[in-house]
């Protein structure tokens, strides 16, 4: 057992109302720069849609993530000499058309404009060529199911069973904000050919180090979720840094703190190392979930305890990861999923799916529906976070709803009924967390890395002279 | 005149190379790279870039041969100057043509194709493809114009070469050499005091490490 701790985030979708301010602030600390303007590294879809970059779903179009060959692990964009092979052209890279071009307006001329007999009007320039172009599309094109055609090229419904034509009778919509999943088994990490994106020991965070990096470009194909990007400017890779200035600081990243819906969860979990890669060559897509969750260990477990002490993670790290929202979430409630699990990078934000209205034939007759009959199919968040497996996914809505379910009965008095999976508290336990918890309850971060040199100093403590922590 | 190009300048370039290159890696690591133009435009890339690098592999691997090593120890080997003429030329041919054939392709994708190339394209980089292309074009020609075998490189230039390297340069061999790879000659020198500053660096970070090292990498702060 090699114990590791891993700043982790859950979002609890019920709560997204798409409002955007996560990017928006993301984009105002993070990329608002040139070579970096057409990057979002935290952005919220309207699902279904293609998303952005387009269809970065569509695992056959970008051979993103891992497979299994033979049983074995391995990049799905091949082997190692194949993908060295790609270094003078990569037929699986995106292009800027598959985000989009980046523009202003051309503000200027609505104050020099002469007087006219109609009101003059900012016409869009290229960020990129500094010329007028036409807008075909944008980082968010198909917010609120904009654009109804593209809405259906999405491959999560094409790949359900059955048939859904997005007509209005059956038409649905949830959002989904994305950031870097700073995953476990990153695909981004294995694919660099100059070994320049790493996984933080300390807290997983996964960062591209800007010296490092040769613009190999590898990575950003190999990311199953997109979530690379290539700076034009500087011809290097960039990715999402879960904030980490402010993770070192105890403070969760800015998206988090910014979030309106208070939907997002920040804290530590601890995983088995040595277990990653098992965990990840799971035969069984649909039961990648249930391996990860194997591979996250108790925190109040006095071997695990043990373990992780000889690891040489602080005792503050321990502390906050016996109080994490994220590990109740996660595994001790069972109700937040991996985004596509099947791409098999074990990704480390995670989600509670979303309710959402009761279809018009069951209305009338119910207060609180079964999972089966909710307006967005079962199938479609299975595609999405149960890697095609229902039950997963079904597991955690019913909770969902048995909480509310609690907390009716609780206020009209009536009876709780028996057939509940959890006792009474945990709902209870449950509703506090998603419904009503402060920022300090959402976001449990250890104040930095710097702790462990603090520690350190302490241990130094009488001892003679004055040392350098970590010994320099 | 003759003195400074082949006596003083081989010097002035190779340091600038050498120091150049050491420079830009200590202090200015940040900015290495291949500046790959991809996410920009695929157009032309596909074939364009491919084959530049496997005609510019070929090419270095006959000027290691015809440069480094003399005409006595290929001789000795029993390969005659008829031989090794027209082994040169049966390598030397094909490999111009892909080299060309391809950078005519990157060109044509660079200053010709997406509006979108010119944030990839500085005027060093400007400078860089008219040399480039000067050297590949004088090389070729002088390949081609050298077919009947009239001029023999490896008893001027190639010595010439090597004299520059036992740091003890002997001008005179370039006396009688033809003016197209005269060219040739001033072009590369040119073309080695501008790699340090440009993409071309590169290729001195060829991944090869890559396929030793472990999938997942960890690091500490």
């Amino acid at each position: 057992m090699k114990i590791k701790a891993q700043i982790s985030m859950v979002m609890n979708l019920d709560k997204c109302i798409g409002c955007h301010t996560c990017s928006i602030a993301c984009k105002n600390v993070w990329t608002n720069r040139q070579g970096a303007e057409y990057m979002y590294f935290n952005n919220v879809e309207t699902k279904p849609g293609t998303g952005y970059p387009k269809h970065w779903e569509n695992q056959a179009k970008w051979k993103g993530g891992w497979e299994l060959k033979d049983g074995k692990l391995q990049l799905r964009s091949g082997s190692k000499s194949e993908r060295l092979l790609k270094l003078f052209y990569h037929p699986e890279q995106p292009e800027m058309d598959d985000y989009y071009e980046p523009w202003t307006y051309d503000y200027e001329s609505l104050l020099s404009s002469k007087r006219k007999k109609h009101q003059p009007v900012a016409r869009p320039r290229s960020l990129i060529t500094q010329k007028r172009m036409e807008i075909k599309w944008g980082p968010n094109w198909e917010d609120d199911l904009a654009d109804g055609e593209s809405v259906r090229q999405d491959i999560n419904l094409k790949n359900m069973a059955g048939e859904i034509t997005m007509e209005f009778h059956d038409l649905f919509m949830k959002y989904l904000p994305r950031v870097c999943n700073h995953c476990l088994n990153p695909a981004c990490v294995a694919a660099c050919p100059s070994g320049a994106i790493y996984k933080r020991e300390e807290d997983g965070v996964v960062l591209v180090s800007q010296d490092g990096c040769r613009g190999w470009r590898h990575c950003i194909p190999a990311c199953p979720y997109k979530k690379v990007y290539f700076n034009w400017k500087t011809n290097k890779a960039e990715k999402c840094i879960f904030c980490f200035p402010r993770l070192e600081n105890g403070l969760p990243t800015i998206c988090t703190d910014t979030c309106v819906g208070r939907l997002r969860y920040m804290g530590v979990l601890l995983y088995d190392m040595d277990k990653v890669k098992e965990a990840a060559s799971e035969p069984e897509a649909g039961n990648i979930y249930h391996s990860v969750l194997d591979i996250l260990l108790d925190p109040h477990d006095p071997a695990v305890i043990e373990a992780a002490r000889k690891e040489g993670i602080p005792a503050n790290w321990l502390e906050a990861a016996q109080h994490s929202p994220v590990y109740r979430l996660i595994k001790e409630w069972k109700i937040a999923l991996p985004l596509h699990a099947e791409y098999r990078t074990l990704p480390m934000v995670w989600y509670v799916p979303p309710l959402s209205p009761i279809t018009r034939r069951m209305e009338a007759d119910v207060y609180l529906p079964e999972v089966h009959d909710m307006r967005i199919p079962l199938a479609y968040l299975a595609e999405l976070f149960g890697a095609g497996n229902t039950g997963v996914v079904a597991q955690s809505l019913q909770k969902l709803l048995d909480m509310r379910l609690v907390m009716r009965c609780q206020e009209t008095g009536e009876e709780i009924p028996q057939r509940l999976a959890e006792d009474v508290v945990v709902y209870k336990d449950m509703y506090r967390l998603l419904a009503i918890a402060k920022y300090k309850d959402r976001c449990n971060i250890p104040a930095g890395i710097s702790a462990k040199s603090q520690d350190k100093l302490r241990e130094l403590q009488g001892t003679c002279g004055y040392n350098c922590p970590g010994g320099c | 005149m003759k003195g400074f190009l082949y006596g003083v300048l081989p010097y002035i370039a190779s340091t600038i190379l050498v120091g150049g290159t050491i420079v830009r890696y200590a202090y200015f690591e940040r900015n290495w790279t291949t500046k790959s133009s991809e996410f920009l435009s695929k157009r032309d890339s596909k074939w364009g870039n491919p084959l530049f690098h496997l005609g510019l592999l070929m090419a270095f691997g006959g000027h290691f041969v015809g440069v480094l090593v003399p005409k006595f120890v290929t001789e000795m080997g029993g390969t005659d100057e008829h031989t090794y003429h027209l082994m040169s030329l049966i390598g030397g041919i094909p490999a111009g043509i892909l080299f060309l054939g391809g950078f005519w392709l990157l060109l044509k994708r660079r200053f010709a194709g997406s509006d979108r190339m010119k944030v990839n394209t500085s005027q060093l980089d400007r400078w860089l493809y008219l040399v480039l292309l000067i050297t590949l074009a004088s090389g070729m020609l002088g390949t081609l114009s050298n077919i009947p075998g009239a001029f023999d490189y490896r008893e001027t230039i190639s010595p010439w070469f090597r004299s520059v390297l036992m740091l003890h340069p002997d001008v005179s061999l370039m006396d009688e050499v033809p003016i197209v790879f005269q060219l040739h000659m001033v072009s590369w020198m040119l073309l080695a005091m501008l790699f340090p500053f440009t993409r071309l660096v590169h290729c001195l970070s060829l991944p090869f490490e890559y396929f030793w090292r472990r999938d997942i990498i960890y690091r500490r702060k």
